[in-house]
């Protein structure tokens, strides 16, 4: 913490020379006084910003001299840091400013965020644990825009016309998947715990250890933990139990990851199960692990029915909703849709259940994996595609740990701004975005391996604790996304048509798209780094880019940016979507929007806004089957919508302004943000634009 | 009048059969097309065409309408020709 400076008594008249005959008094973080001493200014300056000792000197008797004439009754340390810093300007070390800075929040800030939420990130719930963690962001988000990236990134992104992802984690990657084979195997031993735990040799014990485990890597992630084929892998511990049993594992396992909301900074950890009916191909014939780590002596293709049991189970669960009927939020069901999947005794009753349950609250993800594909979904839609050395890896899947190290987003309708309508003018703006999105990414990744290079001392420990014979981060396989927010503006700017009006907006779209794709290809060639697009969840970036789009751009922009601009309600259509309110019927959005999803590697989805409607089970298995086999389509999942009374805590379908049981006003709306469900009382103004926005496709599912 | 869409990219080991049935195609006085998966220009073509695999060939009628599609393949040109002339 910072200290004070009290100036107990003046002196007059004062020999600005002689340090010693001032009587001001330094209030200390510990709480003593300690006395003015000048040479700390001196020792600061030639410490931190390499300033000679001469300058130094000179500096902080000038300072002296401003202090001792000013006439107030307390200065404060950052005070003194900010006059120094005002003389190293004027003496033309603008350098030396820029190192000696002080990082920091003003009283005024500090007590809004005390008192009121913060709406960056709907899932930060607003408490103490959470005032922690913005201050925390605050000041590492400076840090990282001061020492980590270099000026022209860093004004890109204060700008923005980039936007760098989680600049408050600045000393995480991104997002972390992995199967529960790593605890399985090797137990719970993490570096600095105060105790290692053996490998489970009870199912609760196992989901006991996932918990821990992923609140540890929540720690080191700015992001979504994702797990791989959460069913299957607790298979062999489910072997002997009853339907009971297996039920009450899968209650543990929901509510355990809803309740979480008491880690770091409040938030509840960002988790994804992925789930499958069939057993993947790629894991048929890997031996099992079971209890207590040991091999069990069978492959996990002979537990398809435990796996089974339990995911029917997760979704008995997930269709009653929580205490009081909400949907639950996490961990999210991803439930992936294969080719296999059509060939596995009972995949109809399998996909009417879960189709049951999106209508019911919403909960399901559809990931759709066609033909050879195989991948691990996270985050909000982000997706690890298995390569053939994945899947070689899948043979000991505790090898299989993905990362991203971090998210990129390009802000293309400044692009349409600044382009003018020329075309070449729009692709020399794009790659030189591209290539800032780059060295953005280079930059981080070269902070990330100066703090794993500390080893097990350093700040990442637990990334780097090599269990298996390789750190636990992966940075080889790392990948580097980049995101974009607003294609359908874009296109509209530069071609007069949004993407929903002409087959030839489409098609320009594609084509902005295709460059960022092989653009992609192209950095990832030249510096041996995994570059992939990613559509950006874009929580509060549509906003953000919307909002300094109508301060810089406004003639421009206030025609293009969507919502309500007298509001301030405004935002931009997210990555390749087709505007939220177009009136296409949802197998015209899925098909559409599923023709950027090939370009897209590290994962799209389109969302299915369903309002107060109820579909029938069938007629959503029809509809995932029409996706699976018709479209192009990475993942979908239908949205409805509800309204939860803080009064009498039921929970209705639609959002509603008052309670129709018992006629209170005390209600909060819920619904999915961006890749998760949320209380919208939580959502920043931008999400509250597009909810309004929301086409609900009334009447055309049957019901 | 119904034309061609051919997809090809470098190193495809069938792509110079679908260049050869297109560039036969196209002296006959066929309305031809070529796009290399490989370009911007192409990506895009490609994929709005769904196309996954190369060569993929596409014959479209005069309104856009595909009439008959090869993934992967390349048919007999005696097929083209009978799919450009309505036969």
């Amino acid at each position: 913490m910072g200290s004070l400076v009290e100036l107990k008594e003046r002196q007059k008249p004062v020999d600005l020379h002689e340090t010693t005959d001032l009587a001001l008094f330094v209030r200390t973080s510990s709480d003593n006084l300690a006395g003015w001493d000048r040479q700390k200014i001196v020792d600061a300056m030639v410490r931190e910003a390499d300033v000679p000792s001469d300058v130094a000197d000179r500096i902080s008797l000038e300072v002296e001299e401003i202090i001792v004439k000013a006439d107030i009754k307390f200065v404060t340390a950052p005070l003194i840091r900010e006059l120094v810093d005002a003389k190293l300007i004027e003496c033309g070390l603008e350098d030396a400013r820029k190192k000696h800075t002080r990082l920091g929040v003003p009283l005024y800030d500090v007590d809004q965020m005390i008192l009121h939420p913060n709406k960056e990130n709907a899932n930060v719930p607003h408490g103490p644990e959470a005032t922690n963690l913005t201050l925390a962001e605050g000041i590492k988000k400076e840090y990282a825009l001061l020492k980590v990236f270099t000026a022209d990134v860093g004004d890109a992104h204060m700008r923005g016309d980039i936007h760098l992802h989680d600049l408050g984690f600045i000393d995480r990657p991104y997002c972390s998947g992995q199967s529960l084979e790593y605890i399985k195997r090797f137990g719970l031993s993490l570096p600095n715990s105060l105790s290692t735990a053996k490998p489970a040799r009870q199912p609760e014990v196992l989901l006991a250890h996932m918990v821990k485990f992923a609140a540890a890597l929540q720690s080191h992630f700015a992001g979504a933990i994702g797990w791989d084929a959460v069913n299957l892998f607790f298979a062999p511990y489910l072997e002997g139990r009853s339907d009971r049993e297996v039920k009450q594992l899968a209650q543990m396992l929901i509510y355990e990851f809803s309740q979480q909301a008491v880690a770091r900074g409040g938030q509840a950890i960002f988790t994804d199960i992925n789930l499958y009916w069939e057993v993947p191909k790629h894991f048929e014939n890997v031996p099992a692990i079971g209890p207590g780590g040991e091999f069990t002596g069978k492959t996990y293709g002979e537990y398809e029915k435990e796996a089974q049991r339990f995911v029917w189970a997760l979704f008995d669960v997930y269709k009653e909703g929580d205490g009081t009927g909400r949907p639950f939020f996490f961990p999210k069901p991803l439930v992936h849709i294969t080719e296999k999947l059509f060939r596995t005794e009972g995949w109809q009753d399998f996909l009417h259940h879960i189709c049951d349950v999106a209508s019911e609250k919403g909960t399901t993800y559809f990931v759709f994996d066609r033909g050879d594909t195989a991948k691990i979904s996270e985050c909000c839609r982000l997706s690890f595609k298995l390569n053939a050395s994945d899947i070689e890896d899948a043979k000991s899947p505790w090898k299989m740990r993905f990362s991203a190290l971090q998210n990129v987003t390009v802000n293309l309708p400044r692009l349409g701004y600044r382009s003018k309508g020329n075309d070449t003018a729009l692709f020399n703006n794009l790659r030189a975005m591209m290539e800032l999105a780059v060295k953005g990414h280079l930059q981080k990744k070269y902070f990330i391996e100066s703090l794993l290079a500390l080893g097990d001392t350093g700040p990442l420990a637990l990334l780097t604790m090599a269990t298996d014979g390789a750190p636990y981060l992966r940075m080889h396989r790392a990948s580097y996304l980049i995101g974009m927010v607003g294609l359908n503006e874009l296109v509209k700017i530069h071609t007069g048509e949004g993407l929903q009006e002409s087959k030839r907006a489409i098609k320009f779209g594609l084509k902005v798209i295709s460059e960022m794709s092989l653009l992609c290809k192209k950095y990832s060639e030249m510096h041996d780094m995994h570059f992939v697009l990613e559509q950006t969840p874009a929580e509060s970036t549509a906003y953000r880019f919307a909002k300094l789009d109508l301060r810089d751009y406004r003639d421009h922009a206030q025609n293009f940016v969507r919502g309500d601009v007298a509001t301030g309600h405004i935002y931009y259509t997210n990555s390749t979507c087709l505007p939220v309110g177009s009136s296409e019927n949802p197998i015209e959005r899925v098909r559409t929007e599923g023709l950027f999803h090939p370009l897209i590697e590290a994962g799209s989805i389109t969302h299915i806004w369903l309002g107060e409607s109820k579909p029938a089970k069938e007629s959503l298995s029809n509809f995932v089957i029409k996706v699976f086999r018709e479209t192009q389509n990475d993942q979908i999942a239908f949205s409805p919508e509800f309204t939860n009374c803080l009064a009498c805590g039921r929970t209705v379908r639609g959002l509603q302004p008052t309670c129709p049981h018992c006629g209170s006003d005390k209600v909060d709306g819920i619904t999915r943000i961006t890749g998760y469900f949320t209380k919208i009382s939580s959502w920043n103004k931008g999400k509250i634009g597009e909810l309004r926005e929301r086409n609900r496709n009334k009447g055309f599912f049957a019901k | 009048m119904r034309t061609v869409k051919i997809f090809i990219k470098a190193g495809c080991s069938r792509c110079p059969q679908a260049k050869q049935a297109g560039a036969t195609l196209k002296d006959e006085g066929f309305s031809v097309t070529e796009f290399d998966v490989g370009t911007t220009d192409g990506l895009a073509e490609g994929a709005y065409y769904s196309v996954q695999a190369t060569p993929t060939v596409i014959i479209e009628d005069q309104n856009e309408t595909i009439i008959g599609d090869f993934r992967g393949e390349v048919p007999p040109i005696e097929t083209l020709r009978d799919m450009l002339t309505g036969n």
